[in-house]
């Protein structure tokens, strides 16, 4: 039997992870798990170590305590690229957009590991090559279909308005098949439609089978799409739960979500 | 109809190219000789700098380890030169990919100094006579001729069509490049290594794939360069060639045929051309450089934004 | 061991010269990000420009007086800062928010302008300093020859990097030099003029070149008109050992690649010097690319 087929577990587990720089201590001993098929959110107020947390699971920092555990393998040590061959795909807080190349030529990006062609048959451009650039371009523009983009696929990506920009984000980390979506800030700067727009989106990300860990301020966005809500602080758990007991736990309250009650008020 | 005429703008003149032989005198024909083979090392520098975003300020140096490839195949083992084309390839090539190895970590300006520092080196090894080969400051004398079934091209058309034969085939890889993964590959981590690495790009495997095929195509320029010239010396290769490559993909335009192709014609034909006035070239391409700079900073002619 | 000695002072005297070459490159560097590949061209304009002084006034024969002399440094002074500010107004300014590549080939071409612009002027020979500019005095201290004119090199670069250390750490409008190198636009909204800090930093940087340049000629006693490269070069090697951008990185870079490559030249190999300095170069920028003293990265990721 495979490893792949035993494996039983969580998809993603963090283990007693933490990450120092030079005298600053980011994150602390933060364990959490992110099991198969849920949407999980990351929140806690500015500066608490969310992203840090991403790059470290996308290989981008290494911890320098504990291990990040993918279907049971410590994948702390790998470097981004290898990470991403894992299955694991991320968006940026902010949008990293290949400029002056097209919304196509940007989901293209995605599909990388995707492509078998080998160097040469890029430069002879072999008819098999040709074949793959005709799948490739196919299978990209369906995707580009799915997120309503397909009327700007020849646009230059970064000369589009910020929320499509953000789509086409999307759209390039979804052509890479995650089986672990990353997604850091994706509601941010986006006007109130867009922002439901998104909600469903997620949605139906996982309801293709694909399992997501978000980053969001949104409350409206986390409370309605989340299965499972982590909490952090100055880089350590203070609270993780279903989204309602989260909600009314007072130490988050008092952390985060209490200056979000007293606009509320206001 | 304006597409159209791009795209068979390209392919009808390097077809005109072929019949410069039949029409014009030697003097041109050696000057557009040097022109391909010059267009050759440009175009394979524009993949390392233009099109994968490297500073590569040394690839003179490959161009040079190819030339002296094939003149010490040729003058000190007899080899005919098309088969030292095959060797000057390969060890330009493993020259670029091993000093690119521990190279292509360092970012930006950092790159730059390093392959200043490469081309120095490689140009005080060929003055210094390294391994006892490469001929000290004089060079090596007497690179011959390519022969085709026995029968040596002597003639300088046959030579130059060689050139312009060689020119034709990297012109052809550079436009497959445009259309495929490997280009688009040089691109995204022009662009953003990051976001490129986090899609599952291997940044340090295809930044050293792009110095091993630039290098690669300035190492078969280097066979054809020192077989026209039927010298090699290291006075060819110096620093301020580099400068020129790099320039010339910078004043012609990043990633674009027709600027490289353009940039070579402004910075090796027109002072074949005005040879009287050779006093003046690099002060002219000085004031040159920082006019076309100042006037257009993408360069003369830029690439263009493909809307296919 | 006197060998060992004499080098030192060999070592010390070009080292000065790098160091003060050095600091023009490291202060562009510092604020603007660029490798300001004339700097090493308008030094040698500064050697031209002090032997035709030399030349004109002194006479070609006998010791000029110490008037010529002095004229001479304050002549290739004032050339060369005129030059530094011409060529951030003319090649640098347009380009500040074109691609960074953009200026390094206006750089470039302002280097070869300036190089064969002394060609055209002077000639492509290499000139003679006359004998006796400076005076022919030397000391002997156990074996080891200090001659007046190193003496003079090594005090007077080494006062004239203390005054400029000094300057840049303890006055307003170094303090604001300071500033402007760590964040051009926090400077600028502090009320700080980012421009005029640029315009002196091309005025500081090519006085102090322009007196390393005529230190060169009255040292080796010639001066040709291509030799800003291989002195630019290794002022510009100085600099990234000390930690490009950083001036005291500069000036402690100068002096130990002066000690370097006169220790490399003397013990291991004077034909591949050079090839040494430049692996030197390659390795510090593998295993240390922010230089001894350099704590800010070159290119944010």
């Amino acid at each position: 039997m495979s490893q792949e087929m035993s494996h039983t577990g969580p998809l993603l587990k963090l283990d007693n992870v933490g990450i120092s720089f030079g005298g600053l201590r980011a994150v602390d001993q933060l364990d959490f798990a992110v099991e198969k098929g849920h949407i999980v959110g990351l929140i806690g107020p500015n500066g608490a170590g969310k992203t840090t947390v991403f790059n470290m699971i996308t290989g981008v920092y290494k911890p320098t305590d504990g291990a990040i555990l993918w279907k049971d393998r410590d994948i702390g040590a790998l470097p981004p690229y290898k990470v991403a061959q894992c299955g694991i795909l991320r968006t940026f807080q902010t949008i990293r957009l290949f400029s002056g190349m097209t919304v196509l030529e940007n989901v293209l990006a995605g599909q990388h590991m995707q492509t078998r062609q080998a160097w040469w048959a890029s430069l002879l451009s072999t008819p098999g090559q040709r074949r793959e650039e005709r799948d490739l371009r196919e299978r990209c523009m369906a995707i580009l279909d799915r997120l309503n983009l397909a009327d700007v696929a020849h646009e230059p990506a970064t000369s589009l308005p910020y929320g499509v920009q953000r789509r086409v984000e999307l759209a390039r980390t979804l052509a890479a098949s995650p089986e672990l979506l990353i997604l850091d800030e994706p509601a941010a700067g986006l006007n109130d439609q867009e922002s439901a727009e998104l909600n469903t989106q997620i949605r139906e990300i996982r309801d293709s089978g694909v399992t997501i860990l978000l980053v969001e301020h949104d409350m409206n966005v986390v409370m309605n799409v989340t299965d499972r809500i982590v909490v952090i602080n100055f880089g350590r758990k203070i609270a993780e739960g279903e989204p309602l007991s989260v909600r009314n736990d007072p130490q988050v309250i008092e952390a985060y979500l209490g200056s979000d009650e007293d606009e509320d008020v206001a | 109809m304006k597409e159209q005429i791009y795209r068979w703008a390209g392919p009808s003149l390097w077809v005109l190219g072929l019949g410069v032989p039949f029409a014009l005198s030697a003097n041109w024909i050696s000057i557009l000789a040097l022109f391909a083979i010059y267009a050759v090392v440009a175009l394979s520098q524009d993949i390392v700098l233009g099109r994968a975003g490297m500073f590569d300020m040394g690839h003179a140096v490959y161009f040079g380890v190819g030339a002296y490839t094939t003149a010490i195949l040729n003058v000190t083992y007899g080899w005919p030169i098309f088969w030292t084309m095959i060797p000057a390839i390969i060890a330009a090539a493993l020259v670029g990919g091993i000093l690119a190895a521990p190279l292509v970590k360092l970012r930006g300006d950092y790159l730059l100094v390093a392959t200043i520092g490469v081309s120095q080196i490689f140009h005080l090894a060929m003055v210094n006579n390294t391994a006892g080969v490469t001929g000290g400051p004089d060079g090596i004398f007497g690179v011959g001729v390519p022969s085709i079934f026995g029968h040596q091209l002597i003639s300088q058309g046959n030579e130059y069509l060689v050139d312009w034969g060689l020119l034709g085939i990297v012109l052809l890889l550079m436009k497959n490049l445009e259309h495929s993964r490997l280009g688009r590959v040089f691109r995204y981590l022009k662009e953003d290594e990051l976001a490129a690495t986090t899609l599952g790009v291997n940044a340090r495997y295809y930044k050293i794939l792009a110095f091993a095929l630039g290098a690669g195509i300035a190492g078969a320029a280097g066979t054809l360069f020192a077989s026209q010239l039927a010298v090699v010396s290291p006075g060819a290769f110096v620093f301020t060639e580099s400068v020129t490559l790099f320039a010339i993909v910078l004043v012609g335009g990043q990633a674009s045929i027709p600027g490289v192709l353009l940039g070579t014609v402004l910075m090796f034909v027109v002072p074949q051309v005005f040879r009287e006035l050779a006093q003046y070239r690099y002060f002219a391409f000085g004031i040159g450089m920082i006019v076309v700079m100042v006037v257009r900073p993408q360069g003369i002619w830029p690439r263009r934004r493909r809307m296919g | 061991m006197s060998t060992l000695f004499q080098q030192l002072v060999n070592g010390l005297t070009v080292g000065g010269i790098y160091a003060l070459i050095a600091l023009g490159y490291t202060m562009v560097y510092g604020i603007l990000k660029l490798i300001n590949f004339a700097h090493g061209d308008l030094c040698v304009l500064g050697a031209f420009i002090g032997l035709t002084v030399i030349t004109s006034l002194g006479g070609a024969s006998g010791s000029p007086e110490i008037w010529v002399v002095g004229l001479a440094f304050v002549a290739a002074i004032i050339a060369i800062c005129c030059a530094g500010v011409v060529l951030e107004f003319a090649a640098y300014r347009p380009l500040r928010n074109a691609h960074r590549l953009s200026a390094v080939v206006s750089a470039l071409g302002a280097s070869m302008m300036i190089e064969n612009g002394i060609m055209l002027i002077w000639s492509p020979q290499t000139l003679v300093f006359p004998q006796g500019v400076l005076p022919q005095i030397s000391w002997h201290v156990g074996g080891v020859v200090i001659t007046f004119t190193q003496l003079m090199i090594i005090v007077i670069s080494l006062i004239l990097m203390a005054s400029l250390y000094l300057y840049v750490n303890h006055t307003r409008f170094g303090t604001a030099i300071r500033a402007s190198a760590i964040d051009q636009d926090a400077a600028r909204l502090m009320g700080i003029n980012v421009n005029r800090v640029i315009v002196s930093v091309f005025i500081l940087g090519p006085a102090l070149g322009a007196i390393g340049g005529l230190f060169i000629g009255l040292y080796y006693r010639q001066a040709v008109f291509d030799m800003g490269w291989t002195y630019g070069l290794n002022a510009f090697i100085a600099a990234i050992i000390g930690g490009i951008g950083n001036i005291p990185g500069a000036m402690l870079g100068g002096l130990l690649l002066g000690l370097f490559n006169a220790l490399a030249g003397g013990y291991i190999s004077s034909t591949w010097q050079q090839a040494i300095t430049f692996g030197l170069l390659i390795a510090i920028l593998l295993v240390r690319p922010t230089g001894i003293l350099g704590e800010r990265v070159a290119e944010k990721v």
